[in-house]
C-alpha cells in the first residue's frame, strides 16, 4: 500500500492506493496514484515540503513524487517566526 | 463571601447555558456553523493525534505526554538535541545538556498542535540544514542561559 498524507488545518488528508493493483493497471488504483501525484506537484509549487517516511521510520526529504514510497507526508509552507 | 461568589458563578453559568440553548434553536443556522466549526476542530485534533501516534515511537510519545515536549537528536551534530514543545512555542536546542539557542519556525497556515510536532520532527530528521536555515534563531532566554541539564 502507498499513502500520501497532506497536512492542513483540518488535520491530515490521505490518499491511499494498492501498489500491486497499480502495477496491474487497475483503473481505480491508477487514478488514486495519479491524483496523489497531482496533489504532490501542486503542493510543491505552493512551497510545501515533502518527506518520504519508511517503515523503519527513516525520514528523507524528496523533491519528486516517489511511486514506490510506502508513505509520503506533505508539510505546508513553513516560515521563520 | 464564598457563598456570594458561588451564587454569581452559578447565575453566570445558568445564563451561559440558556444562551447556548437559545442559539442552538436559532433558525439562521449560525449555531449549526458553530457546531460544525467545533466538530471540525475536534476532528482535526483527533486526526493530528493519530498521525502523531503513528510517527512517534512509544517512548517518544510517552515523553511528549509526560513532559509536554519531544526531544529529537540531531542527525548531523553530535550531542545536539532539539526539544520540540507539544503545544506550540520555540524549539529549544541543547548541546551536551546546555541550552544553546531557540528556534522559531511555524507553518504558514495554522495546523493542529500534533501536526506541528510532526512537522518539526520530519524537517529535523529529513533535512536539518534547511530546517536551521528557515528557522529564526534566538539566544536562549536569561533563565536558560544557565546550563540546563536534560
Amino acid at each position: 500500500m502507498g499513502m500520501l498524507r497532506i497536512m492542513s488545518r483540518r488535520g491530515d488528508d490521505r490518499i491511499t492506493w494498492d501498489s500491486q493493483k497499480v502495477e496491474a493497471n487497475d483503473p481505480e488504483a491508477v487514478a488514486a496514484i495519479e491524483e496523489a501525484e497531482r496533489i504532490f506537484e501542486k503542493a510543491r509549487q505552493e512551497g510545501a515540503t515533502a518527506f518520504k517516511v519508511e517503515a523503519d521510520s527513516t525520514v528523507k526529504r524528496i523533491d519528486e513524487f516517489d511511486r514506490t514510497a510506502e508513505q509520503t507526508v506533505i508539510v505546508p509552507l513553513v516560515v521563520g517566526g | 463571601m464564598l457563598e456570594t461568589l458561588s451564587l454569581f458563578l452559578g447565575i453566570w453559568l445558568l445564563f451561559l447555558l440558556l444562551a447556548i440553548y437559545y442559539l442552538s434553536q436559532s433558525p439562521d443556522g449560525s449555531v449549526g456553523r458553530f457546531r460544525e466549526s467545533v466538530s471540525g476542530h475536534l476532528s482535526a485534533e483527533s486526526r493530528a493525534k493519530a498521525l502523531l501516534r503513528e510517527m512517534l515511537t512509544e517512548s517518544q510519545y510517552q515523553q511528549l505526554i509526560k513532559f509536554g515536549y519531544l526531544e529529537i537528536p540531531s542527525p548531523s551534530i553530535d550531542n545536539r538535541v532539539y526539544r520540540v514543545p507539544g503545544s506550540g512555542g520555540l524549539v529549544k536546542v541543547y548541546e551536551r545538556g546546555c541550552a544553546v539557542m531557540e528556534l522559531c519556525l511555524q507553518p504558514a497556515e495554522p495546523l493542529p498542535d500534533g501536526d506541528v510536532v510532526v512537522m518539526h520532527k520530519l524537517m529535523i530528521e529529513g533535512n536539518e540544514q534547511e530546517y536551521l536555515q528557515k528557522a529564526n534563531h534566538f539566544a536562549p532566554g536569561i533563565i536558560s542561559l544557565r546550563c540546563q541539564h536534560l
